[in-house]
């Protein structure tokens, strides 16, 4: 309770509050700030109908953020499409807040699974485990990223046979059936499998040291199962620094997902699994980037969405920190008598 | 000799990461259908490929066979220099890789001459001033430096820089220097342009690639600095509170020296750790960074894009190289960090701790 009242009287904190509040409170009002076309199945983007102007619509009466124009692939051929970006900014706080906490628990609970296991059973199987985590911490993410990506282009392949010239199609496997069936994106699935390393290692750590800690020591003496002790008496004691890094993490995941969209490694623009955000930067990207692409011009194409990524960042970094000095007794001491 | 105790472990540690990471690419690959496999082995044509050829490879590489058989049979193809075709550049993987190599190899190298003295000497500043002017605005712009994600910054700079003011290019070198390195007379000794400008006795090259690799360098730099520094800083105000630290001012030694002999030494371990454990996050900012600014890097991989679409060839064998590729450019950064820490504690070289 002290260490919460502390929490409380940092005015740093409150900001962090503020602002990560403030993105679920617009994520749960979407609804209210952004009334949908069809509110009983809201869609997450909305684009103007019958719109000749080939070029992005600045902001005006209806559009607070104007549009963003794009080749849109859809049955009828290709078709330029003016995209609302207020919409998708506002509806986009939902799918990039189920992103981040999705990822990071995902990776935290991967990290914490295979860190608690290796710390607990010691010996040749923490090392192998904490020499692959090691491993792991070696390889840039990016490559990761268009490693999955590959594999989900793999699946249903069409090939041609040569000796009747017909198309034989590839069954795909059924790890790419389970993805495409429910719509995960290949990007999510890389930064788990490559972010879990921070986690295993922080709850090894915490875990080796405390298994000699004389509480534990008197548990395992009392003939307390191991289950227990793990549950009861170290991982309590090594959540802090978790808590810490998966706020860090939420953020960050978010971020860098935006960043592999907007370089083009992400998944394609119609692609259901990409947050809202990322798909406005990919959108965007040649009107800022491209030939004849001016970002003065056109600043509302990435101004309002990178502002939100470096706020969303800023929000759940302040709240890492700030949840650091509370859940630190260390750091609480530092600050105080430092 | 303790030293070379101390080499031959990091090299075997370095050794492991490679077979593990690795096992794990290949595992991942074998998520895929054996006839996107097949493709690491194509033959090097610039027609398609049919599905008679793909099954002819499948039973020739024999990759139906269980997973711990395929991975050793690539791994080993790998280890002899072949890397596979890729359809989509129409190359070698391994010489598009290797020709793309000092673009990227002078951008990592730039960066991290310029962020790790850096970072140290900001932290260690910011640690010694603590709580004063210095301390204050470092730790704001460390906060603003992380806060924006690199490929925004990038975005920003290149906005106002390249389009707005018009003072940094992007791309590698302007046409006429572009030229003039292409031509017979410029000889090339180490592939970075800046420093062959300088061997060739033509500093117009050199200072052109300079010109161009600001914003990059900045914008990769920018992030790594900012950690780097509050790394240090932390481990520095741990330092100052330390015995030793009170002895030396006791025996009158200036706080200058104290500060830069003696805490700065001890201080410098924890910074060295985090940026060889940020070595992985450095490189895939390369690639970002090569992308926004248009460098003819090694990312060039990642934009090659499927031709012919009725005829679909994956292009696994780029991804598998470019993936094996980044861990070979890790692995070394790490190593020279760890040779650093050697240097400077003598506990590490003695073999003590590991």
């Amino acid at each position: 309770m002290r260490r919460l009242r502390h929490f409380f009287t940092v005015r740093l904190n409150w900001v962090a509050l503020l602002i990560v509040g403030f993105f679920f409170t617009v994520a749960l009002a979407a609804p209210w700030i952004a009334p949908p076309d069809d509110p009983a199945h809201p869609a997450l983007y909305r684009y103007l109908e019958g719109q000749t102007q080939v070029a992005p619509l600045p902001p005006g009466p209806g559009l607070p953020l104007g549009t963003v124009a794009y080749m849109m692939d859809s049955t009828g051929g290709r078709e330029l499409l003016h995209f609302d970006i207020f919409y998708s900014l506002v509806w986009g706080t939902r799918t990039v807040l189920r992103f981040g906490l999705l990822t990071a628990l995902a990776a935290a609970c991967l990290g914490i699974t295979l860190g608690a296991i290796g710390g607990y059973v010691g010996g040749a199987l923490n090392f192998a485990l904490m020499r692959i985590t090691d491993a792991f911490l070696a390889f840039p993410v990016i490559a990761g990223v268009w490693l999955f990506r590959t594999v989900m282009q793999t699946a249903n392949m069409e090939l041609v046979d040569y000796t009747n010239l017909t198309p034989v199609s590839i069954p795909s496997t059924p790890f790419q059936h389970l993805v495409l069936t429910l719509g995960i994106d290949p990007v999510m699935l890389t930064l788990i499998l490559f972010s879990w390393m921070g986690y295993a290692r922080l709850i090894n750590a915490n875990l080796i040291s405390l298994k000699e800690a004389e509480y534990v020591q008197a548990a395992k003496v009392a003939g307390q199962r191991p289950l227990r002790i793990i549950f009861r008496h170290l991982l309590p004691n090594a959540i802090a620094p978790i808590i810490v890094l998966l706020a860090r993490d939420i953020g960050g995941m978010v971020v860098m997902q935006a960043a592999f969209a907007f370089i083009g490694v992400s998944g394609t623009v119609n692609s259901t699994a990409i947050p809202e955000w990322s798909r406005l930067l990919m959108m965007g990207r040649n009107w800022i980037m491209g030939a004849g692409g001016n970002p003065f011009l056109y600043w509302w194409l990435y101004l309002p969405v990178t502002a939100a990524l470096i706020v969303f960042g800023i929000g759940w970094n302040l709240l890492g920190d700030g949840l650091n000095l509370t859940l630190n007794p260390h750091e609480v001491a530092r600050k105080r008598f430092g | 000799m303790p030293i070379v105790k101390f080499l031959v472990r990091r090299l075997a540690f370095m050794a492991i990461t490679f077979v593990v990471i690795t096992a794990g690419l290949y595992g991942v690959m074998m998520l895929s259908p054996a006839e996107a496999r097949a493709t690491l082995y194509m033959p090097r044509t610039d027609s398609g490929i049919s599905f008679n050829q793909l099954q002819l490879i499948i039973e020739e590489y024999g990759l139906k066979a269980p997973y711990p058989v395929q991975y050793v049979r690539w791994l080993g193809s790998v280890l002899r220099g072949d890397w596979g075709w890729s359809p989509t550049l129409r190359d070698d993987v391994l010489k598009a890789l290797l020709r793309r190599t000092p673009v990227t190899a002078e951008l990592i190298l730039w960066s991290v001459l310029l962020f790790i003295p850096l970072g140290i000497f900001s932290g260690a500043v910011a640690a010694w001033q603590r709580g004063r002017a210095a301390d204050h605005s470092f730790r704001l712009l460390a906060f603003f430096a992380t806060s924006i994600p690199p490929f925004v910054l990038g975005l920003m700079l290149l906005a106002i820089f390249y389009v707005g003011l018009r003072w940094f290019p992007v791309g590698r070198l302007t046409v006429s220097s572009e030229l003039a390195v292409k031509s017979a007379a410029f000889k090339t000794y180490t592939g970075l342009v800046v420093v062959d400008g300088l061997l060739n006795g033509r500093p117009d090259i050199t200072m052109d690639a300079l010109r161009h690799l600001v914003l990059p360098v900045f914008t990769l730099s920018l992030t790594h600095w900012a950690t780097l520094g509050r790394v240090t800083r932390a481990a520095m105000a741990e330092e100052l509170h330390k015995d030793y630290v009170t002895t030396a001012r006791g025996k009158g030694l200036s706080w200058r020296k104290t500060v830069w002999r003696h805490a700065l030494h001890n201080a410098m371990l924890p910074a060295l750790n985090s940026s060889a454990l940020s070595a992985a996050a450095l490189v895939t900012g390369v690639f970002v960074v090569e992308v926004i600014f248009g460098l003819p890097g090694v990312s060039g991989l990642l934009n090659a894009s499927p031709g012919n679409m009725r005829l679909f060839v994956p292009d696994v064998a780029a991804t598998m190289g470019f993936a094996v590729y980044g861990v070979l450019l890790v692995l070394p950064l790490m190593f020279i960090l760890d040779v650093l820490q050697a240097f400077i504690d003598p506990r590490l070289r003695e073999g003590a701790v590991l």
